[in-house]
């Protein structure tokens, strides 16, 4: 019949209409995320042993890191994400050894003020100089007993020869 | 209920009456009034219609719509409005100055004046002209030099092969618009709007003339420059063809004429096919002016659900379907009719 076409375009529009709507009311409902989605970055702080293998892995120079050494263990005091760069490939994450670095399922990284924008995971101040001569002082003292503990068995065994 | 309107009306005539000044002035007043009565209708309706355009076209197409001002997004057309009218009207340095400016100010005085013979319901059109149709016809059709005023003021090429278009589509509608509606006068003998409604007491005409609808609704979405004859608008084509100058305020009115329109088109359709405020199946319960309405708003959810169905067609198209096809097919329509009524008279009806 001519004009067939036409009706049933009016009842394919019609049918539409009917049907129940997918839309999610993002800032009511939010989408429930999948398990490997790239969010925001989180740091386990103890977990982190400071190799700086992320930075080096960051292709765009995103993640800015400062350590302290104390006693010959580093020390992390500054973990910042500069994300505005950030194209959220993964690779610091996949190149963590510790598996500290993760994500977040909040993809809600809108900023009102641009020096809002870095992410900072980790913000420390450096530890103060009496501190820092306590511990180093302290760990020397460790290493001296645990020198002289070897050495005192050590003569033993030599004795022994 | 059935005539809640008509007694407002008549118990602010016999207000003014107490006063006892002279009748001209009562004449005056009760004018007014049913002016500001009209006016309200349309901007009211207009307001509500642009928020029903973007509901059905979200529901079409598989989503909401607007729903975040104001409760289920009522207030999303308010807001609109309100921001066309703090924005800054940009007159191009090339355009005609005054008709630039007045074309938008007089697009809505045709469908206004329209209004004025529409049978809202039982005695409730605003003037009960014995030439309502013809009224009708002629007043609606002055919108075409309007268009084509503000089309030429642009000074834009767009503007301006919209306006053509404007002035082609509308002339070449208009004629099978009127062609199908002698149809129905033919069978009445009447050109008032009010005693065409009354004739349809036992049958409603779409039904004694369902091809005079037919071409009617054609024409009327044609004549309303909607989809799919949009030619003028035609977005992808030329910007917004006649309105493609027009910033805030200026473009809101051409925007409200649409819309006014689409309504007047519809109301004609319901006076004029569609049995007006007469109720069907007897459903008396119902007042007559919420029937009419109800018809109404059917005639432009159908409107609506055309606009978001069909493509736009092509400028060839649209003058061949109205000159070869639905001119000839409203003189068929009129030549059938007339031998029918010879027929039937002969035969005793």
């Amino acid at each position: 019949m001519f004009g067939s076409g036409l009706l049933k375009g009016l009842a394919i529009t019609w049918k539409e209409m009917l049907t129940p709507k997918v839309t999610i009311q993002y800032p009511d409902e939010i989408y429930s995320l999948p398990d490997r989605f790239h969010g925001r970055f989180k740091l386990d702080k103890d977990a982190c042993i400071s190799c700086g293998m992320c930075v080096r892995a960051c292709p765009n120079n995103v993640i800015k890191m400062e350590t302290e050494t104390v006693a010959r263990k580093k020390r992390l005091l500054k973990y910042v994400m500069d994300i505005k760069y950030c194209l959220f490939c993964g690779f610091c994450v996949e190149s963590c050894p510790k598996n500290a670095l993760g994500y977040e399922k909040d993809f809600e990284l809108a900023q009102y003020k641009l020096d809002k924008v870095p992410l900072v995971l980790v913000d420390e101040e450096p530890l103060p100089p009496e501190e820092k001569e306590r511990l180093e002082a302290e760990a020397a003292q460790k290493i001296a007993a645990a020198k002289a503990k070897k050495e005192a068995s050590g003569g033993k065994d030599k004795g022994g020869e | 209920m059935e005539n809640i309107f008509v007694n407002i009306s008549g118990s602010i005539r016999e207000l003014i009456g107490v006063l006892g000044l002279p009748p001209l002035f009562n004449e005056a007043v009760m004018i007014t009034v049913k002016v500001t009565g009209i006016l309200l209708f349309i901007v009211l309706n207009a307001l509500w219609l642009v928020y029903m355009e973007r509901k059905v076209a979200g529901y079409i197409q598989c989503r909401y719509g607007p729903n975040r001002v104001g409760p289920k997004g009522l207030l999303q057309t308010a807001a609109d409005i309100s921001k066309l009218i703090s924005k800054e009207i940009i007159i191009p340095s090339g355009a005609d100055k005054i008709l630039f400016l007045l074309a938008p100010v007089l697009i809505f005085t045709p469908p206004l004046m329209v209004f004025m013979v529409v049978p809202f319901g039982q005695n409730m059109a605003a003037v009960d002209l014995n030439i309502g149709v013809f009224y009708f016809l002629a007043v609606a059709s002055l919108s075409t030099v309007i268009f084509w005023i503000a089309g030429w003021a642009s000074n834009n090429k767009y503007s301006l092969l919209g306006g053509m278009r404007v002035v082609a589509q509308m002339i070449s509608y208009e004629l099978p618009m009127v062609l199908a509606v002698l149809g129905v006068v033919m069978i009445t003998g009447t050109l008032n709007m009010s005693d065409i409604v009354r004739a349809q007491e036992n049958l409603w005409f779409i039904f004694a003339q369902p091809v005079a609808f037919l071409i009617y609704f054609i024409a009327g979405v044609a004549e309303c420059n909607r989809v799919p004859f949009d030619l003028t608008e035609g977005e992808s084509e030329i910007v917004a063809g006649p309105f493609t100058e027009y910033s805030g305020m200026g473009f809101a009115l051409f925007f409200l004429a649409e819309y006014t329109n689409v309504m007047l088109v519809s109301f004609m359709a319901a006076t004029l096919f569609l049995g007006g405020w007469l109720a069907p199946f007897g459903l008396t319960i119902i007042p007559g002016w919420a029937w009419m309405l109800i018809k109404v708003y059917i005639m432009i959810f159908l409107f609506m659900w055309l606009r978001w169905t069909y493509p736009r067609v092509r400028v060839d198209q649209l003058m061949g379907f109205g000159w070869k096809v639905l001119v000839p097919l409203s003189l068929a329509n009129i030549f059938i009719t007339g031998v029918a009524i010879k027929v039937l008279d002969k035969m005793g009806w």
